[in-house]
């Protein structure tokens, strides 16, 4: 998760690449901006320019960055608004909001960074921190562009109706109190509730050595829903959670209804569920936010610079069959209004939908620039940032597996002894090694083919190319998840979504107690 | 708004712009933190970063309604319109009659030692010396037997300076200044099956002094990625688990997490009702101590403004205190102690961990915690676990893959022995752990 800044040095070990479920309790908050002036001095600046950036101050800092040469440079502003509501004990009695506004510029040598950043965005901070960038050269200097270009017109990917800014939280408090008062309505076990309700809005910039200029506008919101129940001296707790790049309209009835009912389901079943034998046995993965295994096993060591430095389980598989010809996988920026979706990657690249494994074999690597430059290939568009404050590099999306040829009651019948899998917290991977795991909040065992006892707090192991190869059976019904996802990487998150059809493992170890 | 405004007047502004625009009270945070870092791989410079980071929070209360607020934007203009809008906000949520600052008595009685942790010799360090201490630390770590299987190497250096002020309108005023220094490697190496498992070590301090020398933390690195090769699941069943130092400070989160009184108001504690009984068994004597000199917790004062005190939170496995702040104090009706962990505080054991492996005799060793998590309402925990077997009291085959399975408030009632050897890289300062009868998850 994201430091605050406030005194810690980050390791810059390469920390296996976490997934997180969204948790309330960060503080990301944000507060309205003011509306964007239509057109303006420079085609490609359009929100930036309330914050008085020019295309000459763009100018002169890549000029400043490029000063000892480096083979490209880039700045990258950011405005990011955030506004969470919360409910606790009956009421919406708190409000966080964070608004970070800042600029990164970085210079490239190679494969070799130089980067600074500052919240100040006067030329002579933009200067100071291009000139930290450019200590990583040591040549003559280049030009910089003195013209900038908008390459193309970017796709819009998170169409909404009406922009966060232009709603008020008058509008938005009946909703919180609405969810609350017809969770504590389902179930009179339910005796403690909070909800958290998160919008953000702003946009980046991306200028570049090239005189590529790119602006994007980036929505998010998100609901989360948690409930303490209480039966006989026992508490269990559960809940849901749902985001999208998305407005207002996004709590349209029928998903309200659904994170209600799920957030009360998802808890008082723990009542009836207990832990899983522990041991090795198959596993069968419903469809939707099971996805995380594909992000755990196959996605963070598909990353290309884990590749291209060579201590990925995956740096010498590009080309080899991995799975059965029924698996395909793919890492996708194109979902409409899916979280993990973006118009255009950090780099200013643009992104689309990248297959990692094709009928089995795997095809390609998730570039950012100075992967793709080093394999000689296009990017991918998988160069992402949590903020200004960091470099980009290779990160996932939306992932997701293909539909299959099989169907789920087929796969479920086929088990005679193993776990179904249904809602997950969290994963996280070892990407040498190639050993990961995902935590199991819901599920069922399943005996003799069919579902019978509720199963509840359990981790699951695997080694990914294994877990690959041991993918048996996949169903037709591609589910991608709604859910809150947060992807960690060296010490940066960035938001993703993950998807899965109906899947059975022959084999995983199941992190339960006792025998079976 | 210039680069060397004062951090102080940066929070006493903000403290008075919020009771200008209607606040009764307002707490305010200001920050400056100064960042550099060096990333080297396999022989060359692979990042080098370096940024001054500036910030300003705030907690409101108005009208008897609260919220919290931070904004990197610190313009003053735009601090003026993002505090009155704050402000605005604040007005429209439902009135909360715990919410307040603290009762300026607990701001009194801050202890006056020299917590030192700031060195003063920060400014010394210039780029050559940190982009020696990454090249000695891959250095090292290529110099170990069997090196040769070493696939890449990354190691850094980094260091942090920082200054914070905290303003409270009912008289708070807070300083604080501290330094950072930190140095990481990380190896990784090829198994002959095709795998390649990566380990790291890793070293920080508040004074650059106290770090320890590079080349025994690129060794360690190697050594431990090295010891990664051939492992192996090992079988399903219920073992003596010792958990190394630097391991067990995840497993003993998952333990204090649910301490906090916001778990506790929320019923999602499972610490709840058990203050006096004893959970864990008598060996487990912890104490939460902010005034450790140089220690990476320590503090004078809390995020709250209360002056640091220690307090006990285990005596011979007995629950003495929880993690109480004044709002959900105020709820619970119970005094407030701190809202977080600041160092702990251990009785520690007579041995080390080799001593303690060979006390065992047989079980597992657990070098390193994967994914997994733990439930706070019911202390039910599923995590990710890898290591070595032990037998006859010493490391024997290495293992993976493996998941270890329980709930604390068993789990720690099976707290067997505590080892004399402090993680120094953490404010938690864990030393080995010995559990009796844990079951583990593999073949």
């Amino acid at each position: 998760m994201a430091s605050n800044g406030l005194g810690r040095r980050r390791f810059m070990r390469m920390s296996a690449g976490t997934l997180i479920a969204s948790a309330a309790g960060d503080l990301l908050t944000g507060c309205a901006a003011g509306q964007p002036r239509p057109g303006g001095p420079t085609d490609g600046i359009g929100y930036f320019a309330r914050f008085g950036v020019t295309e000459l101050m763009i100018a002169e800092t890549l000029g400043a960055a490029l000063s000892r040469g480096g083979d490209y440079a880039d700045v990258f502003f950011q405005h990011r608004v955030s506004n969470d509501l919360a409910l606790e004990d009956g009421a919406v009695n708190r409000a966080f909001t964070t608004v970070e506004l800042g600029v990164g510029v970085r210079v490239v040598k190679g494969d070799q960074t130089g980067y600074g950043y500052s919240e100040d965005l006067s030329p002579a901070a933009l200067k100071a921190c291009a000139q930290t960038a450019a200590t990583i050269a040591d040549g003559a200097s280049r030009a910089a562009p003195q013209r900038f270009h908008v390459a193309s017109r970017l796709p819009q990917r998170y169409p909404l109706k009406v922009r966060w800014e232009d709603i008020r939280p008058e509008q938005k408090l009946p909703l919180l109190d609405g969810v609350n008062a017809r969770v504590f309505a389902a179930d009179p076990r339910v005796k403690k509730v909070s909800v958290h309700f998160r919008d953000e809005s702003g946009a980046v910039l991306l200028a570049d050595s090239q005189g590529r200029i790119v602006e994007d506008a980036q929505p998010m919101t998100l609901l989360y829903v948690s409930c303490l129940a209480e039966e006989n001296n026992r508490r269990e707790q559960g809940g849901y959670n749902v985001a999208a790049r998305a407005g207002f309209e996004f709590y349209e009835p029928e998903r309200l209804d659904r994170v209600v009912r799920e957030a009360v389901a998802r808890t008082t079943i723990l009542f009836e569920a207990s832990p899983p034998p522990a041991g090795e046995m198959p596993v069968v993965l419903a469809a939707g936010s099971s996805g995380i295994l594909l992000h755990e096993a196959i996605g963070h060591g598909m990353e290309a610079d884990f590749n291209r430095k060579n201590v990925s389980i995956y740096a010498d598989k590009i080309g080899k069959p991995i799975a059965k010809p029924f698996v395909n996988i793919v890492d996708d920026a194109t979902n409409e209004n899916a979280r993990g979706a973006i118009n255009v990657d950090d780099e200013g690249n643009d992104a689309g939908r990248t297959q990692l494994v094709e009928n089995g074999v795997l095809a390609t690597y998730l570039h950012d620039s100075i992967s793709a430059r080093h394999y000689g290939v296009k990017p991918t568009g998988n160069g992402r940032r949590q903020g200004y404050q960091f470099a980009p590099m290779p990160r996932m999306r939306a992932t997701y597996m293909l539909p299959g040829p099989h169907k789920k009651d087929e796969i479920i019948a086929s088990v005679k002894k193993g776990i179904y899998c249904q809602n997950f917290t969290n994963g996280q991977v070892n990407i040498g090694a190639g050993d990961f795991t995902f935590y199991v909040k819901n599920g069922y065992l399943i005996e003799d083919g069919k579902l019978t006892r509720p199963i509840k707090d359990v981790n699951i192991i695997g080694n990914g190319p294994k877990v690959l190869e041991k993918v048996d059976m996949v169903s037709d019904d591609l589910q991608i998840d709604e859910g809150g996802w947060t992807c960690g990487k060296d010490g940066q998150s960035v938001p993703v979504s993950q998807g899965l059809p109906t899947v059975r493992v022959s084999s995983m170890t199941v992190g339960g107690r006792g025998q079976g | 708004m210039a680069q060397n405004d004062s951090m102080l007047d940066v929070a006493k502004n903000a403290a008075a712009l919020a009771q200008r625009c209607g606040a009764r009270d307002a707490a305010a945070g200001a920050y400056r933190v100064r960042n550099v870092e060096v990333q080297w791989r396999d022989g060359k410079v692979e990042k080098v970063s370096e940024a001054t980071t500036r910030g300003l929070g705030l907690e409101l209360y108005v009208d008897g309604r609260y919220a919290s607020v931070s904004t990197s934007d610190l313009r003053p203009d735009a601090v003026e319109r993002f505090v009155e809008d704050a402000v605005a906000l604040t007005r429209k949520l439902a009135a909360d009659p715990y919410r307040a600052l603290p009762d300026p008595a607990l701001y009194e009685g801050q202890s006056s030692v020299d917590l030192d942790l700031e060195d003063p010799r920060y400014g010394e360090l210039d780029a050559p010396r940190r982009r020696r201490i990454a090249e000695e630390l891959e250095a090292a770590a290529r110099a170990v037997r069997g090196g040769e299987a070493i696939l890449s190497v990354t190691t850094g250096f980094g260091d942090t300076q920082a200054e914070s002020f905290r303003v409270h309108t009912n008289g708070f005023v807070g300083a604080r200044r501290v330094t950072d220094f930190g140095m990481s490697a990380q190896v990784s190496v090829k198994d002959p099956d095709g795998r390649r498992p990566e380990d790291w070590d890793a070293a920080s301090a508040r004074h650059f002094a106290s770090l320890p020398s590079p080349e025994g933390v690129g060794r360690t690195a190697a050594e431990r990625a090295l010891s990664r090769i051939g492992s192996r699941k090992g079988e399903s069943a219920h073992f003596t688990m010792a958990v190394e130092n630097r391991s067990a400070g995840r497993i003993l989160g998952f333990f204090l997490g649910p301490l906090s009184a916001a778990a506790l108001q929320q019923k999602r504690s499972f610490l709840d009702g058990k203050l006096g009984q004893r959970i864990a068994s008598t060996r487990l004597d912890l104490a939460d101590d902010p005034l450790v000199p140089r220690g990476l917790g320590s503090r004078l004062f809390d995020s709250e403004g209360m002056a640091a005190r220690r307090f006990p939170l285990f005596e011979q496995g007995v629950l003495r205190s929880y993690y109480v702040d004044n709002y959900y104090g105020r709820k619970l009706g119970m005094k407030p102690t701190t809202r977080g962990m600041s160092n702990l505080a251990w009785k520690f054991g007579e041995k080390g961990r080799d001593a303690l492996l060979a006390d065992m005799k047989e079980g597992i060793l657990v070098t390193g915690f994967l994914g997994g998590n733990s439930n706070s309402t019911t202390g039910d925990f599923s995590l990710g676990a890898q290591g070595f077997r032990v037998r006859g009291g010493k490391i024997a085959e290495v293992i993976g893959e493996m998941n270890v399975s329980g709930n604390h408030l068993e789990l720690w009632q099976h707290l067997a022995a505590v080892g004399n050897d402090p993680y120094p890289y953490s404010s938690s300062r864990t030393p080995t752990l010995v559990f009796e009868g844990v079951q583990f998850a593999g073949v």
